[in-house]
């Protein structure tokens, strides 16, 4: 098989409905996990779900791999659908480019929720990156985090309601054009079921003497570049610029040569920064 | 022709700087809302167990170290981005780890990226249990 065809066949494969059944797993299976999470005992009912509630452990992790492969899969549809995206009109494109950010969202608060040592740490830099944007940020903090005043019970609200919610806003017209059957992608779902089956969800209790915790696979860069600019730069305005040149690399733009090429060494440095983290 | 145009015109910007007053009258008791804190009381912390001169004891929120004739609570929380520092036995001292800044025992500044010192408590001594009382 050549490389054209071997693109050709990738192409064809429908990862955008791959990812809405990893959403609606991700969505059922987190209901289930929220029966058993208390935010008031966060790590306490986590680990309780891990270690006692019966069939707890493939719940949660089944809720962990279908987000994550929610989102995965969410970027591959759209590399693979990208060049027939002409069509949608600037706020369209606008809006899908928006969804991103937010799953990733949701994908932080959950591993904020279960309050181990990644956890924790990961909820304690979000607010101090947020509490060091002028004027919006302490704002935006109470709504979405306030961990320091609130513990994990604003988190919890932004991840099984606001962030869904606003998700759901930004991505109702697109589901609403792509139905898909939930049958028709049986083989999709029986294998994140599997999964889950045989690798549990992660679980970092807190130990003595530990001298570096590594956050969640995608805050690596991020977490590094913490190490060298101030939170406002690296934990805003830099992921900001991915996002907004995303938004800006459509075909017709003027500059969208050199839009591509910043994108590409953004995600360069990112891998970079990725690396150096997990060296430490 | 033009009059009623100038006039739907005119009841138009009325009609949004009417809704746009509004929605910002809302936000105000909306931010107010969402940003109220209730006042939190001293945490007072009482400790049963004695320490003896050259230990220490962790808990989530501080350290609290004993050495000869002192007893003292240094802060956990990094002053960089908040993280929980431990306390490394072999080179006595506290240690962040999310970005590696370091501390001295009694919470000076070490080594960056953070830049301001740790938060220290007053330690209540008493001869009987509980021993000591940290007010956070």
């Amino acid at each position: 098989m050549t490389m054209k065809t071997l693109a050709g066949n990738l192409l064809t494969v429908k990862w955008g409905a791959w990812s809405l059944v990893c959403l609606y797993i991700s969505l059922v299976s987190g209901v289930l996990v929220a029966l058993q999470y208390d935010p008031a005992a966060a790590y306490y009912s986590t680990a309780a779900m891990d270690l006692l509630v019966p069939f707890g452990q493939y719940f949660r992790s089944l809720h962990f791999y279908s987000s994550q492969f929610f989102f995965l899969l969410a970027i591959v549809h759209l590399l693979a659908v990208y060049r027939s995206t002409d069509s949608y009109t600037t706020a369209q494109w606008g809006r899908l480019i928006a969804t991103l950010p937010v799953i990733l969202l949701l994908l932080f608060t959950g591993y904020i929720l279960r309050a181990d040592s990644t956890g924790a740490s990961a909820g304690a830099i979000a607010e101090a990156i947020l509490m060091d944007i002028p004027i919006l940020g302490p704002a935006i903090n109470s709504v979405f985090f306030s961990i320091t005043d609130h513990g994990m019970q604003r988190v919890y609200v932004t991840h099984i309601i606001s962030f869904d919610l606003l998700w759901l806003a930004l991505a109702w017209e697109h589901l609403r054009r792509y139905r898909i059957r939930l049958t028709d992608y049986l083989p999709a779902a029986g294998l994140v079921l599997l999964f889950s089956v045989f690798v549990a969800a992660p679980i970092d209790p807190e130990k003595l003497g530990v001298t570096y915790i590594a956050g969640p696979w995608f805050f690596l860069g991020l977490q590094e570049l913490l190490r060298y600019l101030s939170p406002l730069v690296a934990g805003c305005i830099f992921p900001a610029s991915f996002i907004f040149a995303l938004f800006l690399a459509r075909k017709p733009h003027r500059f969208f040569n050199a839009i591509f090429i910043f994108l590409v060494i953004w995600l360069l440095l990112y891998l970079v920064l990725s690396v150096l983290a997990l060296l430490h | 022709m033009r009059r009623p145009a100038r006039k739907s015109r005119k009841i138009l910007v009325t009609r949004r700087i009417f809704l746009g007053t509004g929605i910002l009258s809302l936000l105000y008791p909306l931010y107010a809302f969402i940003g109220f804190r209730l006042p939190r009381k001293p945490q007072r912390i009482e400790v049963a167990k004695q320490i003896l001169p050259g230990q220490f004891r962790l808990f989530p929120n501080f350290i609290l170290f004993a050495r000869e004739n002192r007893v003292w609570a240094v802060s956990r929380k990094c002053t960089h981005l908040g993280c929980t520092l431990h306390y490394v036995e072999k080179d006595d001292l506290l240690e962040c780890p999310c970005h590696q800044s370091r501390f001295s025992t009694d919470g000076r500044l070490l080594n960056g990226p953070a830049k301001v010192a740790l938060k220290t408590y007053p330690v209540e001594v008493r001869q009987d249990p509980p021993f000591y009382i940290v007010t956070l």
